[in-house]
């Protein structure tokens, strides 16, 4: 096990949000926790691949961990065709994210928005979404009328505010509950 | 590439790993193959302190659990998380 060394020079720590597991996804462009320290999300990444080596080497599946930090968050890729890591849709891997982000709390004791990719699954699946809202922001800004998505997960929800974000005459919220939210797409009125 | 289906005996030991991870009392963590006739279950013991930890809100950790099972070691393989002491 990799121990990263925890100074603890930096003034801001990771706020308590007791909630913070749950919106860890980060879906709201307007949510920005407090930046965590770059020891404390690189010991996430440790953690994090102690237990999906763990796992792999149970398993006898093939694959590489690479550990990084991006934009304040413990990114965790696991190369190899792994698609049973992965499911449907990405199923496994959420659920797999999830374990893995408690692992991390276990030794963290700080909630984690760690992101975990397995066979670049989650680069695909953005650019694939990507198209989608592009699509669905030609539609609006066409019709003028409002566009409902399919019920999405956190991660291609906030892929699709991603792209609609970036882009002119289009605004896009979050509605109704999960597992089925999806985003609407509406006219920028402003 | 899809995997053929772990064996439970591979399982097994992978939950047991999964479970150890997340919780504040990994030597307690037992996990158990039962055949019945309704087919084989896995069935996990925690000690007390960390059942919620292993159930999760809304029964999130258990689902999430038996999602990643269920998808390495075929739809057939029940995961029971034992909760009477």
């Amino acid at each position: 096990m990799t121990e990263a060394s925890t100074s603890d020079t930096s003034a801001q720590t990771a706020t308590d949000e007791p909630d913070a597991v749950d919106q860890a996804d980060g879906e709201t462009p307007a949510e920005k926790p407090s930046q965590p320290d770059t020891d404390l999300l690189i010991r996430e990444g440790d953690i994090a691949a102690d237990y999906l080596e763990g796992l792999l080497d149970i398993l006898d599946y093939d694959g590489d961990i690479d550990m990084d930090v991006q934009n304040d968050r413990a990114m965790v890729a696991v190369s190899g065709s792994l698609q049973d890591l992965v499911g449907q849709r990405g199923v496994t891997l959420e659920a797999l994210q999830e374990l893995t982000r408690l692992a991390v709390y276990r030794g963290t004791r700080v909630p984690s928005r760690l992101m975990l990719d397995v066979g670049g699954y989650r680069d695909a699946r953005r650019k694939e979404l990507a198209a989608t809202a592009r699509n669905a922001a030609e539609q609006v800004r066409e019709h003028g009328e409002l566009v409902r998505m399919a019920p999405m997960s956190a991660f291609e929800r906030k892929c699709v505010h991603d792209v609609i974000n970036a882009t002119d005459g289009v605004v896009s919220e979050s509605e109704g509950e999960e597992p089925d939210r999806y985003v609407v797409v509406h006219p920028d009125t402003d | 590439m899809r995997k053929p289906a772990r064996s439970p005996e591979v399982v097994r030991p992978a939950l047991e790993h999964l479970v150890r991870g997340i919780v504040d009392h990994p030597d307690d963590v037992r996990v158990r193959m039962v055949n019945s006739r309704r087919g084989k279950r896995l069935e996990v013991r925690v000690h007390p302190e960390d059942l919620g930890t292993v159930i999760g809100r809304g029964g999130r950790t258990a689902r999430a659990l038996r999602q990643v099972i269920g998808s390495v070691g075929g739809r057939g393989l029940r995961v029971e998380i034992i909760d009477n002491y």
